[in-house]
């Protein structure tokens, strides 16, 4: 389907209209997405803070305990960035912060993915103080600088984009 | 009090913020503002679930460090705050949400020194421990909501 098929279509769903109908939606959405965004850049930011070698203290498995914040951080704002999606499709779909976003979240869930399938292992029988080898530092970096690009992009969204 | 208002917001710094299209003002303050937010939030979230129980494995007082990261995170909220307000100083000064979110902020404020002093003091998270957290996650989730409503009221 092309992106203008879907928009339209989107645009037209019972969902879209429910969505706008209701004056709290948006707003409570928003107030939503802004506390998940918190939990998932404290919460990853310490672990990716860890993978490059700060707060030794503190063990990469311990610190990765910490992780359920980001995820209900990420899961809120997955749900509330649909709401924004299929409220007002035309707003996002030709807008190219908005792709750079989706791209920068796609860094980031393939950095992690290559984190929990390559690294994980062999940093669960590192030394709980260890410096952590050159590798696991770059993806700890990698996932900081993607998710504040993710933020940059969403904020800068209505500035920077061209749907406006 | 209108007058100093009107005075803050003609200013050359808040006429720059308001009105200039360059995406270094208004835009870059806010997105700062945003970031700074996140910092402040984000760590202050991860500690109380420390103090609340999750992840008891985290050294509590190996947590001290964070709350560096989170002063200079308030700190650019701090900036970023007074900028957005020259710009729109007269409107902003007569909304309630606004003095609330400030009100908030500045309860916020105290419960995480509180916080910061209790995990660069002691190891074993008391009664008072959690309660602290309590208090800073809903007084942090309150500022958010009244900040975020201001593009409302």
């Amino acid at each position: 389907m092309e992106t203008t098929t879907l928009v339209e279509w989107l645009k037209a769903s019972s969902a879209s209209a429910w969505i706008n109908e209701r004056t709290w939606v948006w707003p409570l959405a928003e107030i939503l997405h802004f506390i998940g965004l918190s939990l998932l850049v404290g919460a990853t930011g310490f672990f990716d803070l860890r993978l490059m070698g700060f707060f030794r203290r503190v063990s990469i498995m311990a610190a990765k305990a910490l992780m359920p914040l980001a995820l209900i951080g990420f899961a809120i704002n997955v749900l509330t960035g649909v709401v924004f999606l299929v409220g007002l499709p035309e707003q996002y779909a030709h807008n190219r912060m908005f792709w750079w976003k989706v791209a920068f979240i796609a860094v980031a869930g393939v950095n992690a993915a290559f984190f929990e399938t390559r690294l994980a292992a062999r940093v669960a029988v590192l030394d709980a103080d260890a410096d952590p080898p050159r590798t696991v530092k770059l993806v700890g970096a990698v996932s900081l600088v993607a998710w504040l690009a993710v933020l940059y992009c969403g904020r800068m969204l209505p500035f920077l984009g061209d749907a406006y | 009090m209108s007058e100093l208002l009107a005075s803050i917001e003609g200013s050359a710094l808040a006429v720059w913020t308001r009105e200039s299209t360059s995406i270094w003002a208004y835009p870059t303050i806010l997105t700062l503002h945003t970031v700074g937010l996140a910092i402040v939030a984000g760590i202050s979230a991860v500690v109380d679930a420390r103090l609340l129980g999750l992840a008891r494995q985290v050294p509590i007082a190996a947590l001290g460090p964070l709350f560096r990261i989170l002063w200079w995170g308030f700190a650019l909220n701090f900036l970023t705050g007074v900028v957005l307000f020259t710009a729109d100083a007269t409107t902003k000064s007569s909304q309630t949400t606004f003095w609330i979110k400030i009100g908030l902020i500045a309860l916020a404020l105290v419960v995480t020194q509180r916080v910061s002093r209790l995990v660069h003091g002691d190891d074993a998270p008391d009664g008072r421990g959690r309660l602290l957290a309590v208090l800073s996650l809903v007084l942090w989730t309150a500022a958010i909501i009244a900040g975020r409503l201001l593009a409302y009221v």
